[in-house]
């Protein structure tokens, strides 16, 4: 059990230390990632093979499978401790991650393969940390290792995003993500030390009282919002899209910024305790669905619309946690992991096919890729929650426990987004694989094999896991059914509502909403100049005068010293005339004085 | 004033006597530049102690600081000699025996 455990997560290990040390072999980039490839692989397939005892019963679903070993042992105490936990949830999103990793780096030597040689070999060296990493956070057994992890794929997230680093919007977009999932993760660690002050532990399952409980989750959650892109910390998400498009499509979509939300899922316990936590979870789920939805609506670039659009559903997602429901949470979590990683792959492959990003550029890219194209049109029908496919199912079990919750003002936020994302999926669609053929699309060529059967296995499973929902509700404790409800009903019209307008709309070759003044109010990003402003007004100034602090006076106290001792040395230096009469003058008078000392005083 | 030196001389005139000698000695080390005009005042220190010696031992009627006295001598003989062969080799590499010819321990 404990070898089937850590044989999906120390594969890639060995093989980040394999490529890491082995220079080399990583400057042959082609079988480095050839290696890496077969590696994930293997961990997928030892994933799935864990999934599949945890399913037949050799370890309880809810209970689960736990091994830890002694880690920060300090006066005989041990204070953390690593290892696994193998539960439902963890081994089913294990799967999840190995999956489309191993989806993304055997669709990356298609994508990658004209960049130099000792690059590629860079990229898979850092994917297969990522996996670990990943791994190591959804498989932690309590929270400090959860932490370790999370830092290490913020890392991995900030090392490929600047994988162009010759681009410097590449280096800005990766340092800006680093620093605001930092600034978030800053509340993670106060929230890691009160809880270590009020416990003396990590444990995920632990009673407090409430207004510890308040202060730790809320703490926990500032951490969540940094790196599941909440409002308004989700600025570096669309950023984070100068990096490759298959790293796009792993961290950025399908796995690592779902970290957020499967952290709230696992340390739920915590968050049970702290209801007001809970209703600002819901409303700022909800916040993020409507705005990141309608700034997608405005992008021209593919890339970015996506972006916008993971943001969106994360906040779907952090809503229904709000709302207590972790199942609809994390079946969102799970089938948008799929169905996400497919079209950033798809967007990949018309990206590639026309050497442009954006969607204008492209335009009925259908007659020429049919292939990819269909594929991409089945990813972004089941974003747009068409009935049948996967991300109807999770979106209709979300918006049916706002009604539960009697959450009113987020349910009409999330129906509004998913007419939203309906529209703004059908506005690529449109454009850019249907539409009339741009220049660049008559030079087009098809996706090669390698690129293509990653993205047949991502949409077979955008199709189908919709339906898996009663066997994963069984995995995670508990029951995911589907009704016909009015809510449903509501949320289908609204998705089809906003097919419909979008095809009527640019169906005719409308370049974008009548409503200028409001699409450059959101292009021109006011979030971002409001975080700017913070920066030049508030941050930095600030940092200057701590800087000058620490300069004149810190330092300058420091250097005083030094300069008193130099000084000081040199003015004693002379006492030392190196003559032998005057050592033999100081002893002499040295025991005089003692002498008299004794007569006199002694 | 004749009275005093009618009489034989007491312990108190040794030890003035060895006093004295010591200070000599002392000033002689400490003042004069000729290394082997230092080494003789460190033997007038050293006599002065076995003046001490002898004398203590006399008016105590005990033997013992008389032979400790000998010792010392041929100590102090084993002694002149090292010192010589210090200020020979001195004199080899300074081509001088002044005593403020050596300063390499100066700050």
């Amino acid at each position: 059990m404990l070898t089937a455990a850590l044989l999906p997560i120390l594969l890639p290990l060995a093989c980040f230390f394999l490529l890491a040390i082995c220079w080399p072999l990583r400057h042959l980039g082609k079988l480095a990632g050839a290696i890496s490839s077969a590696v994930a692989i293997i961990s997928c397939l030892s994933a799935v093979r864990l999934l599949n005892m945890v399913m037949s019963g050799a370890v309880d679903p809810q209970e689960g499978f736990t091994h830890t070993a002694t880690w920060l042992v300090a006066n005989g105490r041990t204070i953390a401790e690593v290892g696994i936990h193998v539960d439902g949830i963890s081994a089913s999103m294990l799967v999840v991650i190995t999956l489309v990793a191993a989806c993304v780096q055997v669709y990356s030597l298609g994508y990658l393969a004209d960049e130099p040689e000792p690059h590629l070999g860079r990229y898979f060296t850092w994917h297969s940390l990522f996996i670990f990493a990943m791994g190591g956070l959804v498989l932690a057994p309590n929270l400090l290792q959860a932490f370790m992890c999370w830092e290490l794929v913020g890392l991995c997230s900030y090392l490929l995003i600047g994988y162009y680093w010759t681009k410097p919007e590449a280096g800005h977009a990766a340092v800006k993500a680093f620093w605001i999932t930092k600034f978030a993760d800053m509340g993670l660690l106060a929230g890691l030390c009160v809880l270590y002050a009020s416990t003396g532990a990590f444990e995920w399952d632990v009673r407090l009282a409430t207004g510890t409980a308040t202060l730790i989750s809320a703490l926990i959650f500032m951490g969540v919002m940094g790196k599941s892109a909440q409002v308004p910390l989700h600025v570096w998400l669309p950023n984070a899209m100068e990096g490759p498009t298959p790293v796009s499509a792993l961290l950025h979509a399908a796995t690592m910024v779902a970290a957020g939300v499967f952290l709230v899922v696992r340390a739920y316990p915590i968050f049970a305790q702290a209801p007001d936590v809970l209703l600002a979870m819901t409303y700022i789920g909800a916040i993020t669905a409507f705005v990141a939805a309608c700034t997608a609506v405005v992008q021209d670039d593919i890339k970015k619309v996506l972006a916008y659009s993971t943001c969106s559903q994360l906040g779907f997602m952090i809503a229904a946690l709000g709302t207590g429901s972790i199942l609809g949470g994390y079946f969102h979590l799970t089938t948008h992991a799929f169905f996400k990683a497919l079209l950033f792959l798809g967007a990949g492959a018309a990206i590639h096919a026309v050497h442009s990003n954006s969607i204008h550029d492209m335009g009925g890219l259908i007659k020429k890729t049919p292939v990819s194209a269909v594929m991409f049109i089945i990813g972004a029908a089941a974003l747009a929650g068409i009935p049948g496919l996967s991300g109807f199912f999770s979106k209709d079990i979300i918006l049916e426990e706002m009604i539960h919750g009697g959450h009113w003002v987020p349910l009409g936020l999330l129906l509004v987004s998913a007419a939203l994302t309906a529209f703004y999926m059908t506005r690529v669609v449109v454009i850019a694989f249907l539409g009339s053929p741009s220049e660049a699309v008559e030079k087009a060529h098809g996706a090669p094999i390698v690129m293509g059967a990653p993205m047949a296995a991502l949409t077979i499973l955008a199709l189908v896991t919709g339906y898996a929902g009663a066997q994963l509700g069984g995995l995670w404790g508990g029951t995911i059914a589907f009704h016909v409800t009015p809510v449903g009903i509501a949320a289908t019209s609204a998705g089809l509502a906003g097919v419909i307008y979008g095809v009527l709309l640019y169906g005719k070759g409308i370049a974008g909403p009548s409503s200028a003044g409001l699409r450059d109010f959101i292009l021109s990003g006011p979030i971002d100049t409001f975080w700017r402003g913070t920066w030049d007004r508030g941050i930095l100034p600030t940092a200057k005068r701590i800087a000058w602090t620490d300069r004149y006076v810190v330092d300058g106290a420091v250097n005083w010293f030094g300069w008193a001792a130099i000084k000081g040395s040199e003015a004693a230096r002379r006492l030392q005339t190196g003559r032998a009469q005057d050592y033999a003058v100081a002893v002499i008078v040295g025991v005089l004085f003692f002498v008299l000392y004794g007569a006199v005083g002694g | 004033m004749t009275e005093v030196f009618a009489q034989p001389p007491g312990l108190t005139a040794y030890l003035l006597l060895a006093a004295m000698l010591f200070s000599i000695g002392l000033y002689g080390v400490l003042s004069r530049k000729n290394t082997l005009a230092i080494l003789v005042s460190i033997e007038l220190m050293a006599n002065a102690v076995n003046i001490n010696l002898v004398a203590f031992s006399r008016f105590s009627g005990d033997l013992t600081g008389q032979a400790f006295a000998l010792f010392s001598i041929a100590l102090t003989v084993a002694e002149v000699v090292i010192g010589i062969a210090i200020i020979v080799l001195m004199y080899r590499s300074h081509k001088s025996i002044d005593a403020d010819a050596t300063t390499a321990l100066r700050g």
